[in-house]
């Protein structure tokens, strides 16, 4: 069996944050990351195709702290990898990791619906 | 006691809203900026929060950068810094900490960890308070010190003391009024010789001279 898209201990530690009688902390944090991340994964791609290795690590690495907060290990991975990338300045095997990224980011969203439904 | 007010810097919502909400949890409250130099201002500006938690990666000035800035003013109200960071080799750290920080936690923020790392930055916050509090009640205290410290015109005959409204106060009067100390009166050997023993030994001579008349 595959891991969670989303790890189930972060979603429970997100909906305890709720305090009495307000809404679900963990409702607005999923709706923020469906709001924030394909701005990001889009600026991350125009970064890749300009070459421009400093954007490219600035989305990743916000990116990766987005992931991390909603449990999206698969994700997280694939935005830790592109950070490194940037980092070190060489873009010429960005490319598979590009696609991983919207690959993965479609199973979040995916999966993000069902939650919310 | 009321809430303590932390300010949360940091661009990525996601992030920035997780960690507010852990804090609101922990009874803090609670405000939001997004890049660094609206955190600068916020810090910079009059009755600045008490704690601070700063992203290290944001646009405009970086964490490390608005802490650098910030303690390098003078007659800054002491703001309590934690950096959040994902860098966590330690040589990230000692920048951020040499820059200034009080403390740093990694992202993602574990809640206790978080929590207890503000809950010091409060305890912190809450000494320097009274700190200043007890400063301050010292500096008034000097103050009235040095106000008798200053030159005092004293009667030369009966040594009354002419005080700020232009009257003339016993000096008892006038000490326990600029310092709080009182007197108990009493008398000095060589006054006692000069005064008191004279009185006495007349009123000695009085009581013999009365016996010896009803005597009679």
């Amino acid at each position: 069996m595959s891991p969670p898209v989303l790890d189930p201990t972060v979603l429970e530690n997100l909906r305890q944050l709720t305090p009495p009688g307000a809404p679900d902390v963990l409702k607005e944090v999923l709706e923020l990351f469906l709001e924030d991340v394909p701005g990001r994964i889009e600026r991350l791609r125009a970064a890749w195709q300009g070459g421009n290795a400093v954007a490219l690590q600035r989305a990743a690495h916000s990116l990766k702290g987005s992931a991390a907060n909603i449990g999206a290990t698969a994700l997280l991975g694939v935005c830790r990898q592109l950070d490194e990338l940037g980092r070190s300045g060489d873009l010429s095997s960005a490319a598979p990791l590009v696609t991983a990224l919207d690959g993965e980011f479609a199973r979040v969203q995916s999966e993000i619906k069902t939650l919310m439904t | 006691m009321p809430s303590l007010r932390v300010l949360v810097a940091d661009d990525e919502r996601v992030s920035r809203t997780v960690v507010g909400a852990m804090l609101k949890k922990a009874g803090y409250e609670v405000s939001f900026v997004s890049d660094g130099d609206q955190a600068w201002r916020h810090l910079s500006g009059p009755n600045p929060p008490p704690i601070a938690l700063l992203d290290w990666e944001m646009p405009g000035l970086a964490g490390p950068d608005v802490v650098q800035r910030l303690r390098a003013q003078e007659a800054q109200a002491p703001v309590y810094i934690i950096l959040l960071t994902s860098r966590d080799s330690s040589a990230d750290i000692v920048t951020g900490l040499r820059a200034g920080a009080n403390d740093y936690v990694t992202k993602p923020a574990n809640e206790d960890e978080l929590v207890a790392r503000v809950n010091v930055g409060a305890r912190v916050v809450e000494l320097q308070i009274a700190l200043a509090e007890r400063v301050r009640s010292l500096e008034e205290a000097l103050a009235n010190v040095k106000a008798l410290q200053t030159l005092l015109p004293m009667c030369a005959y009966c040594k009354s003391i002419r005080n700020d409204q232009n009257y003339w106060e016993k000096v008892e009067t006038y000490f326990h009024e600029h310092s709080g100390v009182s007197f108990s009166h009493s008398y000095c050997p060589t006054c006692y010789e000069r005064f008191v023993k004279p009185q006495l030994d007349a009123l000695e001579d009085l009581t013999r001279a009365q016996r010896e008349q009803k005597g009679r």
